[in-house]
């Protein structure tokens, strides 16, 4: 007895060191990181390196700017000073280097190109969070030669593509799961946003509200971080003024008011006239069927071209936003510059230019707002309208009805601006111009592009899927002479909602339904005299190994299933194993079964 | 608790007082016949061959002597269904059967031929029922041998 004691002495733990297990427990269960708190720790790092990438590629285009006209001075100063020759040559010897840069690269990266997508918004939404580096860098540097030499196209987009490919590399390296990786280059994106308009809250809901769709805290949490940390790293580069400070602007009478509540309703129905403008100079392009380097140039040239009207038409239009809030316009002026940058801007997306038309349509909207402002006056000079309040409230609520993205409207606007006064009226107008838009236009700027990608993302998914590899083993099968009672027995001991029913040699013969039967579960003068061949569905749909992805989710429409039998194929109908529609959505998804799919197959 | 559908189904029915049959075929045969121009079938063939092919697999049989020769197909546009009486027990298989159901069933009907043979499953049973049910002379005295159950 008492050696039986001293044994049960030894296999106990002591207090102390029973303590210190309950210590370390402890420990690791409050200070362990969760998936969350690593996303968020690389979100702040993709700040610091998307601001700095953004940065590398602002004085990349600062001395290919430099290289081509000789100045040092802002674009549209640097035009200005060129002689009439030089303002076509140097947008047309820029779209064809662009073009040509893309041609080569389409040449030489076509597999990659083919495979993965190059846009940030894609690799978000519908890819696997991974941007491919060599075509994305083929993308970058023809941007920079269109940029740099003056067409009308924004900086940001390449700025927030860089920033975001560097956000896809480190998601890449540290080998993150799809659904972090994606989420890591939203952080990307939006750390690109900040830096380029030093606007971290409207940067944040950028990405989430126009790409992934959503404004929750467990996505928005690390936005946040990635732009605050990306702006923090730009201000420190560039100073920490607003990207088109305001004047500051009162209202002299109440009366006011009532216009200015009206910029939303104006702006909100001529955005989708702008969006359907741009559309229709793409469809122009398409059908001028010339290489791309010449397309790109003719572009330029265009550019160009209304340069020798105005310089003022080259450039993002950053510029002419400044000079439109802080000097005095007359109305003729707005009217000519507006027309000519519709056209330039029009022409430089159409001719697929790479870049983004954000800050061409702030311009646009802003100008559209000033001559709505300048119409107040006009009528009704005893406002004493300052035509350039209406501009700013013009350029938000202009923004939100395009991009359809009302809450990153109104904060743009305001980070852009830091004008507290004109907050409330950019608030109404932003969420008016919206609905206004709606009325006329559902596909907005960034949402149709999103769509058609990622319906020929998905497509391509899809055919790259093979039921193969989805497969599972070992269904659930019963004889066709199987009794009720068997068949019951199966339905309480599995989860699955059919039973394929199979001859000797495995051939499927059809399928019992859960549905069908349990109404009659709990009835034994059942049990022997009904058999599954009384009530199986001989037409249950069945797919073939040697079909495809799309082909498995039309039947599963017809089945009304979450789970089809799969069989080697058609005419034999032999049963290998079913298919779920979860596996199908969550392979999709780039995720796996928690279960997982049995791969011995698929690898065989 | 009783089906009303089920009910009706059997008072539909058509009935064979006293069939004579040396074997199993024989019985169906005739019981197959009688469906003849019966306006719910549209092929009796058809039936023919999917009742026989059933009770190929497993025929189902009761004690006490009852047979349910039975398909579901669409040969079939409705529940169709024949009783007949054998005094004389004919012989499926090892039993000797006094009561026979055939039952043609369309293939989307699956709930309601589990309900049918649920039915008859749960009243036609013991020696005292299934003796009043053979004497019976026509459907409605065959219904009557129900008595127990005041539905029908």
């Amino acid at each position: 007895m008492d050696k039986i004691g001293e044994n049960k002495q030894e296999r106990t733990l002591s207090p102390l060191f029973r303590r210190l297990l309950r210590l370390k427990v402890w420990s690791v269960e409050r200070f362990r990181l969760s998936d969350r708190q690593v996303t968020l720790i690389w979100a702040a790092l993709i700040g610091v390196l998307g601001a700095l990438a953004s940065e590398g590629f602002r004085k990349a285009s600062e001395l290919l700017h430099y290289l081509a006209t000789g100045s040092e001075l802002g674009i549209i100063s640097s035009f200005a000073r060129l002689p009439w020759w030089q303002r076509l040559a140097v947008p047309t010897a820029g779209g064809l280097l662009a073009g040509l840069t893309l041609w080569l690269g389409n040449r030489l990266f076509a597999s990659v190109r083919q495979k993965t997508t190059t846009d940030y918004m894609e690799a978000i939404v519908v890819g696997s969070g991974i941007i491919p580096l060599r075509a994305s860098l083929v993308k970058s540097l023809s941007a920079l030669f269109s940029i740099s030499t003056g067409t009308s196209i924004g900086r940001e987009g390449p700025l927030v593509q860089i920033s975001s490919l560097v956000a896809s590399l480190v998601g890449r390296f540290r080998r993150f799961p799809i659904p972090q990786r994606r989420h890591l280059v939203a952080c990307g994106a939006a750390a690109g946003i900040a830096s380029a308009y030093n606007a971290p809250i409207a940067a944040s809901f950028f990405v989430a509200e126009i790409i992934l769709g959503t404004v929750v805290v467990e996505s928005l949490g690390p936005l946040i971080l990635a732009s605050v940390v990306a702006a923090f790293v730009s201000q420190a580069l560039h100073g920490g003024d607003p990207l088109y400070k305001s004047p500051g602007f009162n209202l002299h009478t109440r009366w006011e008011i009532i216009p200015l509540s009206c910029v939303g309703i104006a702006l909100g129905f001529v955005a989708p006239a702008y969006l359907r403008f741009l559309r229709t100079a793409e469809r122009l392009f398409s059908k001028v069927e010339i290489p791309i380097p010449l397309k790109l140039a003719l572009g330029g040239a265009i550019v160009g071209a209304l340069a020798i009207l105005n310089p003022a038409v080259c450039g993002n239009g950053q510029g002419l936003l400044r000079s439109l809030f802080h000097q005095n316009w007359f109305w003729d002026e707005i009217l000519a510059i507006l027309l000519l940058k519709l056209v330039a801007t029009a022409t430089a997306f159409g001719s697929g230019v790479v870049g983004g038309v954000f800050t061409p349509t702030l311009f646009i909207g802003a100008a559209i707002g000033m001559l709505y402002g300048q119409t107040v006056l006009y009528v009704a000079p005893d406002l004493r309208s300052d035509p350039a309040m209406y501009g700013l409230v013009g350029m938000g609520s202009f923004i939100a009805a395009a991009t359809g993205a009302p809450v990153m409207a109104i904060l743009m606007a305001f980070e852009l601006t830091l004008d507290y006064a004109i907050l409330p009226f950019l608030m109404v107008n932003c969420v008016v111009a919206y609905y206004c838009s709606g009325i006329f236009e559902r596909r907005f700027m960034y949402g149709e592009s999103l769509e058609r990608k990622g319906a020929a993302f998905f497509n391509q998914q899809l055919a790259e899927v093979s039921i193969r590899d989805l497969v599972r083993l070992d269904p659930l099968t019963l004889a066709k002479n199987a009794t009720f009672a068997q068949i019951a027995e199966t339905f309480v001991q599995h989860r699955f909602q059919h039973i394929y029913i199979v001859d000797k040699e495995k051939r499927l013969l059809g399928a019992v339904s859960l549905h069908d039967v349990k109404a009659f579960l709990d009835r034994p003068e059942l049990e022997t005299v009904v058999i599954a061949a009384d009530i199986m569905n001989e037409d249950f749909p069945c797919v073939s190994l040697l079909q495809g992805m799309s082909e498995a989710l039309h039947k599963f429409s017809e089945a009304n299933s979450e789970r089809l039998p799969v069989v080697d194929n058609l005419n034999s109908k032999r049963l290998i194993g079913s298919i779920s529609k979860t596996d199908i959505i969550l392979h999709l998804a780039g995720e796996q079964s928690s279960t997982g799919t049995n791969r011995q197959f698929a690898k065989g | 608790m009783i089906s009303r559908k089920s009910v009706e189904h059997l008072r539909a029915a058509i009935f064979i007082r006293n069939l004579e049959a040396k074997s199993e075929h024989e019985a169906i045969l005739k019981l197959i016949g009688a469906l003849q121009g019966h306006t719910l079938v549209k092929d009796l063939s058809e039936l023919s061959a999917a009742i026989f092919d059933r009770q190929q697999s497993d025929p189902p049989l009761f004690p006490g002597g009852i047979a349910f020769p039975h398909a579901r197909t669409d040969s079939v546009l409705s529940l169709v269904m024949v009783v007949a009486t054998c005094p004389e027990p004919i012989p499926f298989g090892e039993m000797p059967v006094r009561l026979i159901f055939l039952i043609g069933v369309p293939k989307k009907a699956g709930a309601e031929y589990l309900e049918m043979i649920s039915f008859l499953a749960r009243h036609v049973r013991g020696d005292h029922v299934i003796d009043r049910l053979v004497q019976a002379e026509d459907l409605q005295s065959f219904l009557n041998a129900f008595a127990d159950h005041p539905v029908i």
